[in-house]
C-alpha cells in the first residue's frame, strides 16, 4: 500500500527534468538584480548572469565606470570595503606622483653643494690672502679644494635625485593605472558578492546609488587626498599640519584635579584602607608563617608529597630537582615568600571570586553591569593601577597582594559565570520537580555540574598571580620579583637569570599540581 | 469513577507580558494564535485545558510538537505558573499554596520523568535514585535501602554504584523512572519518557512501565508525542492541537469516534484490531431469530476484532454478541470486514 501512495505521488508532479537540464529562473533574477542596482540595471544583469556562470578562477569582468572614478564609483554604489583599501593604495600612488611633479627631490643636495661652495671660496680667499702676506697658503688651498669636491658631489647628488623624481613619478603613474585596472575587474565581483548579501539583508545591506553615500564618499576623497599628497611632497609644511594642536593646560588641570580627588578619597577611606591592609597582612603571615617558619625538610618533603600524590611520581620528581635547585642557590626563603604571596591572592581571587561568578552566572542582568569592569582589569596595564594602589594603601606586600588580586580574578569570576550558566535547564528544572529548593539547587546541580569550568577558572587565576610577582616587587612586594628587580636596576646578567629561573620553576611546580589535582578530580567525575 | 487525584479547570498559560488580557480579549470573544501574536505579543501556551484524573488512572496527553502537552503537565506541580485557570492536586489548589507547601507537595506527592533523562552526571546511580529522599533529609541509611529496593522495581539491580554515563540510553530512563519512584509520589507526571528511545526498547519499556503502575496504583499524566503510545499505554486520551484539547477519551473512542479531522487524520494508520470492541460494530438482531442460527459461536460485548476474526473465521455463521447472557447483536464476515476497515 505504501508503494501506492508513492506512485500516485509521483504521478501527480510532472517528470524531474535532468539536473543538468534545470535553469535559473532568469526573468525573477532579473528583476531582483534590477531592483538592487537600481541604475544600469541591464549592464549589471548581464555582469552579474557571466560572473554566476563563471566555472574557473575570477570571473574576468571589466567595469570601466569603476576604472575611471576609482573609489567614487565605490562609494556610490556603497561597497565600503573595496572603498577604503583602493583609497588607501591610491593615496601611496598620488603621493608618488606628487613627489615626482612638485616634489624639489634634489633641493637639499642643491642648498648643501651651495653652502659648501661659499665656504670653499672663503678659505681659497684666505690662501690668496696668507700668499700675499708671505705665509704658507698650502692648509687653506687644501681645505678649500676639498670642500669645492664636497660641493661637487652634492651637485651630482641633486642632479640624480632630480632624475629620480622622473622615475617616481612613472612609477607612481603605473601603480595608479595597475590600481584602476584592478577596481575594474574587481568591483563587479565585488558588487555581485554585495548583491548575494543583500538578498539575505536587505535593510542592512547598501544597493542602489545612493547620493548621501556618493557626497560622503566624495567628501572622504576631498579630505584625506590633498593633505596626504601635500604632506609629502611639500619642503615646508606647516606646524599645524604636522602637530596636533595641544594645550598643555588641559593636560596639568586634568592631571592635578584627579590628583586632588585620590588624595581626599584616600585621607577619607583611611580607616577603610588600613583595615583592608591588617585583614590582607594576616592572610599573608599566616601563610608564610606556615611555609618558612616550618623547617624546610618539612615543607619540602610536603610539597613533593602532594606533588606525587596529584600529578604522579614524573612531576614529583621534577618538583624535588625544582626545590633543590632553588635551595642550592640560596633561594629557598624568598622562593617560599612568593609562594606565599601568590597563595594569599590566590586564595582571596577564589573566595571573593566564586561567589561573584555564581551571582553573574545567574543574573543576566548583573553580569552586562560587571563585564566591562572585569575588562578593565584585565586590559589596565599593571603599572597604572600600581599608582592609586600605593597612594590608598601605601607599599609592600599587602598592596601588593591587592594589585595581584586585581589582575589575577577576572578568569576566575568569568569561568565560574561561564560554568553556572552551562548547566542544563533540564537537570534545574528536574530538581525543583522533586522539590528542591534553590540552595539545594546551587549545592546539589549547579555548583557541582560548573565545577569542571570553575576549576579551570581557579589555575587560569593562579598563573595570573604568578605573572604578577615581578610586578608587585616595583611598590616594595618582596620574594623572587625583587631579585628580579634589583638584577634589572644593576644591570646584573647572572643574579636576574639565576632569580628568573626560580620564578619559572616555582611557576611550573604550581601549575603542574593544581593541573594535576584537577585532571584527579575530573577523572573522578 | 473514582476520586479525582489531579483536576485542572480551565487552565491557560499565555507567555508575554499582556498575559492577562490576552485571556481576558480571548474570554470574551475569538482571538486566534496570530491574532495573540499581532494585538498582544504573546503567545498562547494552553488554551482553557480542563480535565480530570483518576486514582490509578494513565491519562494520556498526545500532540506533536508545539502543541503545548509539556506546558500543560508542568502545571500540575506549577513547574510553569498558570495565568489564569485553577489546579487541584489530592483536593488541594495547587496554586494557590506557598513555596515551602508546594516544595513539599512535589518532593511527596509528585514524581517526574523527563525527556532527557537529567539524571545528574556526577552522581551514581544510586545517589541518583535516592536524590528525592535526600532532599527531604531522609537519612542515608534509608535512602540507600529504599534506591536499591526501587532500582530493583526496574531491573536494574547491580548498576547501583555506576555512574549514569555508563549506561544505555534505556537504562539511563530507567534510573529516572526509578528516581521518580523513590519518594513513593501518588502521581507520576511522564513528560515524553520514551522518545529518545529507539523502537525496540521503547516497546519493552512501554509493557514494563505500564505493569509496574498498575502493579503499585499510581495515577499517572503521560505526555507523548506518539499515538501509538499513547494508545498502548493509556486508559484515556486527551488529544492536544496548538495548545487546545481537542477530544479525550478512551483509546477506542479516539479511533472510533474522532472529533475532528485532525484526530482523524491521526487514528487512521491505527490498528483497531485490539481496540475496537464487538459491540461498537455488532448489528442488531432486528428480530432475527438466533435459535435457528445453529452452531453459531457466541461472544461478549468486549471482544475486540483480533478475537472476533479467530471466532469467525471457521464458521459459516455470524457471531452472536451477547450482553449479561442475552443476546444482543449479530456480527457477519461483513460487518467485521467493514469494521477492521474501519465502517463505510
Amino acid at each position: 500500500m505504501a508503494d501506492e501512495v508513492l506512485h500516485a505521488n509521483v504521478a501527480a508532479r510532472p517528470a524531474a527534468p535532468a539536473v543538468a537540464d534545470i535553469e535559473v529562473d532568469r526573468a525573477e533574477l532579473d528583476a531582483s538584480i534590477a531592483n538592487f542596482v537600481q541604475q544600469n540595471a541591464g549592464y549589471y544583469q548581464r555582469i552579474f548572469h557571466k560572473i554566476h556562470d563563471n566555472t574557473s578562477g575570477i570571473p574576468l569582468t571589466f567595469n570601466k565606470a569603476a576604472a575611471l572614478l576609482g573609489p567614487l564609483w565605490a562609494a556610490a554604489r556603497g561597497v565600503w570595503g573595496l572603498f577604503w583599501g583602493f583609497l588607501i593604495l591610491e593615496i601611496i600612488a598620488w603621493v608618488q606622483i606628487g613627489r615626482g611633479t612638485w616634489g624639489e627631490l634634489g633641493a637639499e643636495s642643491l642648498q648643501q653643494a651651495v653652502r659648501q661652495e661659499t665656504r670653499a671660496q672663503q678659505f681659497l680667499e684666505r690662501a690668496e690672502a696668507a700668499r700675499a702676506a708671505g705665509e704658507d697658503p698650502s692648509r687653506f688651498e687644501t681645505l678649500g679644494n676639498n670642500l669645492m669636491r664636497a660641493a661637487e658631489r652634492s651637485r651630482e647628488a641633486a642632479d640624480a635625485a632630480a632624475a629620480d623624481a622622473l622615475m617616481i613619478l612613472a612609477s607612481g603613474l603605473i601603480l595608479l593605472l595597475i590600481l584602476r585596472v584592478a577596481q575594474g575587474i574587481w568591483s563587479n565581483i565585488a558588487y555581485e558578492k554585495q548583491y548575494s548579501d543583500w538578498r539575505v539583508t536587505p535593510e542592512r545591506v547598501p544597493s542602489g546609488v545612493n547620493r548621501l553615500n556618493t557626497l560622503f564618499g566624495a567628501v572622504l576623497v576631498v579630505a584625506v587626498m590633498p593633505l596626504t599628497v601635500y604632506r609629502f611632497t611639500v619642503e615646508n609644511v606647516p606646524d599645524y599640519l604636522t602637530a596636533f594642536p595641544a594645550n598643555s593646560d588641559y593636560y596639568t588641570n586634568t592631571a592635578r584635579w584627579l590628583e586632588g580627588q585620590i588624595d581626599s578619597a584616600a585621607s577619607a577611606g583611611a580607616g577603610t584602607f588600613d583595615g583592608i591592609v591588617f585583614g590582607v597582612r594576616s592572610i599573608l603571615d599566616t601563610v608564610s608563617l606556615a611555609l618558612i617558619g616550618t623547617p624546610w625538610p618539612v615543607v619540602m618533603t610536603v610539597i613533593c608529597v602532594i606533588a606525587w600524590r596529584s600529578a604522579g611520581p614524573r612531576v614529583a620528581i621534577f618538583t624535588a630537582a625544582a626545590l633543590a635547585y632553588i635551595a642550592f642557590l640560596g633561594y629557598w626563603e624568598i622562593a617560599m615568600e612568593t609562594v606565599a604571596l601568590v597563595g594569599a591572592a590566590v586564595v582571596l581571587c577564589v573566595i571573593i571570586g566564586i561567589p561573584l561568578g555564581i551571582w553573574f552566572g545567574k543574573s543576566m542582568r548583573a553580569y552586562k553591569l560587571a563585564e566591562p569592569v572585569l575588562d578593565l582589569m584585565q586590559t589596565l596595564p599593571a603599572f597604572v593601577y600600581l599608582i592609586p594602589i600605593i597612594a590608598f594603601f601605601g607599599t609592600g606586600n599587602p598592596p601588593g597582594i591587592l594589585a595581584t588580586i586585581i589582575f589575577g580574578m577576572p578568569p576566575v569570576i568569568r569561568l565560574t559565570a561561564l560554568g553556572v550558566r552551562g548547566v542544563p535547564d533540564t537537570i534545574k528544572e528536574a530538581a525543583s520537580a522533586f522539590g528542591a529548593s534553590n540552595w539545594q539547587i546551587l549545592r546539589d546541580v549547579e555548583i557541582p555540574l560548573a565545577l569542571p569550568s570553575i576549576m579551570t577558572g581557579v589555575n587560569q587565576t593562579i598563573l595570573m598571580c604568578l605573572s604578577m610577582v615581578v610586578i608587585i616587587s616595583l611598590i616594595g612586594g618582596g620574594g623572587l620579583g625583587q631579585v628580579i628587580l634589583e638584577a634589572l636596576q644593576f644591570a646584573a646578567k647572572g643574579p636576574g637569570l639565576l632569580g628568573g629561573f626560580a620564578i619559572l620553576f616555582v611557576a611550573m611546580v604550581i601549575d603542574r599540581i593544581v593541573q594535576g589535582a584537577f585532571r584527579r578530580a575530573d577523572l573522578k567525575r | 469513577m473514582s476520586e479525582a487525584v489531579v483536576e485542572l479547570s480551565n487552565v491557560w498559560k499565555v507567555f508575554g507580558k499582556k498575559a492577562q488580557q490576552t485571556v481576558e480579549a480571548a474570554n470574551t470573544g475569538e482571538l486566534t494564535k496570530a491574532q495573540a501574536l499581532e494585538e498582544y505579543d504573546s503567545v498562547i501556551g494552553v488554551r482553557d485545558a480542563s480535565f480530570s484524573v483518576a486514582r490509578g488512572e494513565i491519562f494520556c496527553i498526545m500532540g506533536l510538537s508545539g502543541s503545548g502537552k509539556s506546558t500543560l503537565v508542568r502545571h500540575v506541580n506549577r513547574l510553569i505558573e498558570p495565568t489564569a485557570g485553577t489546579i487541584k492536586v489530592l483536593g488541594q489548589d495547587v496554586s494557590a499554596m506557598g513555596a515551602k507547601e508546594l516544595r513539599q507537595m512535589r518532593s511527596h506527592h509528585i514524581g517526574m520523568v523527563f525527556q532527557h533523562m537529567a539524571l545528574l552526571p556526577h552522581r551514581s546511580v544510586r545517589d541518583n535514585v535516592a536524590y528525592p529522599l535526600e532532599i527531604r533529609n531522609v537519612p542515608k541509611s534509608k535512602r540507600w535501602a529504599i534506591s536499591d529496593h526501587t532500582l530493583g522495581l526496574v531491573n536494574l539491580e547491580g548498576y547501583e554504584d555506576r555512574l549514569p554515563r555508563e549506561l544505555s540510553g534505556g537504562m539511563q530512563q530507567r534510573v529516572g523512572i526509578a528516581r521518580a519512584l523513590a519518594s513513593d509520589p501518588e502521581i507520576l507526571l511522564m513528560d515524553e519518557p520514551f522518545s529518545a528511545l529507539d523502537p525496540l526498547i521503547r516497546l519493552q519499556l512501554q509493557d514494563q512501565f505500564s505493569a509496574l503502575v498498575s502493579e503499585l496504583k499510581k495515577t499517572t499524566l503521560f505526555i507523548t508525542h506518539d499515538l501509538d503510545e499513547a494508545i498502548r499505554m493509556g486508559h484515556r486520551i486527551a488529544i492536544m492541537k496548538d495548545g487546545v484539547i481537542v477530544q479525550i477519551g478512551t483509546p477506542e473512542e479516539i479511533v472510533t469516534k474522532p472529533a475532528d479531522d485532525y484526530v482523524r487524520e491521526f487514528v487512521q494508520g491505527i490498528s483497531r484490531l485490539k481496540l475496537v470492541k464487538a459491540h461498537t460494530i455488532m448489528e442488531p438482531l432486528n428480530g432475527v431469530d438466533v435459535a435457528a442460527l445453529n452452531g453459531a459461536l457466541r461472544a461478549d460485548g468486549d471482544t475486540d476484532l483480533d478475537a472476533l476474526i479467530d471466532l469467525s473465521v471457521d464458521s459459516a455463521h455470524p457471531v452472536v454478541v451477547t450482553d449479561d447472557g442475552r443476546d444482543v447483536g449479530l456480527i457477519s464476515k461483513a460487518t467485521l470486514l467493514r469494521g477492521i476497515q474501519g465502517g463505510k
